[in-house]
């Protein structure tokens, strides 16, 4: 929930540039959420990619079998990582844009 | 001939295109305006352009021939440090305004002594890395042209050195630009014009089976230029022929003998499993292949640490930080990191087939240990003739670049920060502030290579994957910490940071050097102390956050938060947490 405006007719956007304890609420808010989310994409990467070396390492049958005439455990090396590198970033920027665009219509509102 | 010509024409290209970009930039007023002006697409490139140094273009490549397929977790990490860079530090360090490490230590912490210890930092890291790009760039010109290696590393260190002093390349986005598309081009070219002229990958058993790296069908013949001292990993008779020509000396190894070749032409029998140099390991193909697993550096403690090192790391390396400053705002700082990882996995799909083909179609190599040349050498051994030559110029005048764009960001690094933190400071304000301030910008540009010069003659035989290894181990236990708790939580002091890094970088610098000292020792013990950031950055974050909870020195760090974390377009004030950025050398060398 938004901290509740205070209330003389000053904006949020007010409080944050005067630095004042209001404003640091409101920010500390937006800070909150930006790290929730950062770490949220961050445990995905570890779930998706960061796993692969323990995978292997404890799958011994992943060596054995080959795809294309390669190990499996050396297409797990090259190919996943970029692709989910890639849609994680995706996902991960249109959701802190979300956030930022959200506060600033939070700040603006009178 | 014809790569010589490839790698001289990368060279007068980059510098030429540089200095125009200069004089273009000098004279359309505000160098820094212009390259805001630039799209998300060209300034991703540019990133990637300066990132993919020597490391990439040879290192992987050779550690993976050297080490096995364990070497490609590198080009993981290596991409996935712009996940790390994007999720917790590409926009709010935009929005903040800091140029460099120093500034942002400076700014965020209220504290200039805090500069000096992160200018140090810059200095050990940028010296770390810029030593495998010499080495690279050693091994390139003596391929190409046979100079000996230290007279290439003297060469291209002043071409570096006087190019960077003279003011070409740095901050011109579209030079670095195109030399990301020349490097995916040199790696990406050869590597699937080779593949399907062989039909695929060769000799499977080599690769994947029990086999050791041997002599082809016909035998092996290596010239050695000096005496080499090896293993032999099975018995087999050799012949050598003494370097001025005369009889051949008949010999026979048994397996395991450690033997110094003499100098000459060495002949290997069809078949026999070549001899290593000392100090490394032949693999059967099935080690060979194993990404994960065993011990030593294809234990998992190995990988996750360094894995957690070229994580974390990335942030941290001193000359990728300015980069982001091209970027108009926070939120095209992230649209921009996003790209960046999209090219880097391109460009990483292709150095792991050269060290495959390389184990097949050059072991030669295993021999003198120059594997790190295989990027160079492979196309030539796979496809002898005119088309090998010609992709073999291809991959040395990417391998050329590669090493141009990276070390030249490198030593601007370098020598910002000897002119401008490490001199005393100039006078306040007077007349000619800004000519001296350029003219140390160049003193230093020349003295910022001697120390990593000299090194690099010392760091020939080791390589070049792991000392850019240490580089990201160094950068993830200092700065990245110092990031990551400087954005994200007000509560960081001075003191705190201090103490972090200091912990952070002895812990990880202890480790290598005990590592070196005790020649790699085996077990978990080992790998931790040739990749000790498994260790050393938990270290540095706890020291951070204990000493800072401790310290009395509190204070409010509301505006600095502000400006890190909150959204354009909110029209506030310019709060002077932002250091107020002089187009002074930095910017314009």
């Amino acid at each position: 929930m938004a901290p509740q405006p205070p209330a003389d007719s000053r904006t949020p956007r007010d409080e944050l540039a005067d630095t004042t304890a209001h404003g640091a609420l409101y920010l500390q808010r937006l800070r909150q959420r930006q790290l929730t989310l950062s770490i949220l994409a961050l445990v995905a990467f570890g779930a998706l990619v960061g796993v692969l070396p323990l995978a292997i390492d404890l799958l011994p049958q992943l060596r054995r079998v080959h795809l294309l005439g390669i190990p499996v455990a050396i297409w797990l090396v090259i190919v996943p990582a970029s692709p989910v590198f890639l849609a994680l970033a995706v996902l991960y920027a249109r959701r802190a844009d979300t956030l930022d665009e959200d506060f600033r219509e939070l700040v603006r509102r009178r | 001939m014809i790569a010589i010509l490839a790698v001289a024409g990368v060279t007068v290209g980059t510098l030429g295109l540089g200095a125009l970009g200069m004089r273009l930039a000098r004279t359309t007023s505000d160098l820094l305006v212009a390259s805001r002006a630039v799209t998300p697409w060209w300034n991703a490139a540019a990133i990637s352009g300066e990132y993919l140094s020597a490391a990439s273009f040879l290192g992987i490549a050779g550690l993976e021939m050297q080490n096995g397929t364990t070497a490609l977790w590198q080009s993981v990490g290596f991409t996935a440090g712009y996940l790390a860079l994007l999720l917790f530090v590409a926009a709010p360090l935009r929005r903040f305004g800091s140029y460099t490490i120093p500034d942002f230590a400076e700014a965020r912490l209220r504290s200039p002594r805090l500069r000096g210890l992160a200018s140090f930092g810059v200095l050990l890291i940028t010296g770390f890395y810029l030593v495998p790009q010499l080495k690279g760039a050693g091994l390139t010109l003596g391929v190409v042209t046979g100079a000996p290696y230290f007279a290439g590393v003297l060469a291209v260190g002043l071409v570096v050195s006087v190019n960077v002093a003279l003011g070409g390349m740095r901050g011109i986005t579209y030079v670095q630009a195109f030399q990301f598309w020349l490097k995916v081009f040199a790696i990406a070219v050869p590597a699937c014009l080779l593949l399907i002229h062989l039909g695929g990958l060769p000799a499977r058993a080599a690769l994947f089976g029990d086999r050791l790296p041997s002599a082809g069908p016909h035998g092996l013949v290596v010239p050695l230029s000096a005496p080499q001292p090896v293993t032999f990993p099975t018995s087999t008779s050799y012949a050598i022929t003494p370097p001025g020509g005369g009889a051949a000396h008949q010999f026979h190894a048994v397996a395991g003998a450690r033997v110094t070749l003499p100098a000459g032409v060495l002949r290997l029998p069809a078949g026999a499993a070549v001899p290593v140099a000392t100090g490394t390991q032949a693999l059967s193909g099935r080690e060979w292949a194993t990404p994960v697993g065993g011990s030593g550096e294809r234990s998992p403690v190995f990988v996750y640490s360094l894995l957690l090192a070229t994580f974390l790391g990335t942030m941290g390396l001193p000359h990728i930080l300015v980069r982001f400053y091209t970027n108009p705002d926070g939120p095209a700082a992230r649209r921009t990191t996003v790209r960046v990882l999209g090219l880097l996995g391109l460009f990483y799909l292709f150095p792991g087939v050269y060290g495959a083909l390389g184990r097949v179609l050059t072991p030669q190599l295993y021999i003198t240990g120059a594997t790190d040349t295989v990027v160079l050498r492979l196309p030539q051994a796979a496809w002898p003739g005119t088309v090998g030559n010609v992709l073999g110029a291809v991959t040395a005048a990417g391998a050329f670049a590669a090493f141009l764009s990276t070390s030249s960001g490198l030593l601007v690094s370098i020598s910002g920060t000897i002119s401008h933190d490490v001199w005393p400071r100039v006078a306040r304000e007077s007349a000619n502030t800004g000519a001296i301030r350029r003219r140390r910008f160049r003193i230093a540009a020349v003295l910022g290579m001697v120390a990593p010069i000299t090194v690099a003659f010392f760091a020939h035989g080791i390589d070049i994957g792991l000392l850019v290894g240490w580089a990201f181990a160094l950068a993830a236990s200092t700065f990245c910490p110092l990031f990551l708790l400087g954005i994200w939580w007000p509560g960081l002091t001075a003191s705190g940071a201090a103490v972090g890094m200091v912990a952070g970088g002895v812990v990880a610098t202890a480790g290598i050097v005990a590592g070196l000292a005790l020649h790699e020792p085996s077990g978990i013990a080992g790998a931790l102390l040739a990749q000790p950031a498994l260790v050393s950055v938990p270290i540095a974050f706890l020291a951070m956050i204990i000493v800072s909870r401790r310290s009395t020195e509190r204070f409010v760090a509301d505006a600095e938060m502000l400006a890190l974390h909150a959204p354009e377009g909110l029209d506030l004030p310019d709060l002077g947490v932002r250091d107020p950025f002089v187009l002074g050398p930095r910017a314009a060398g």
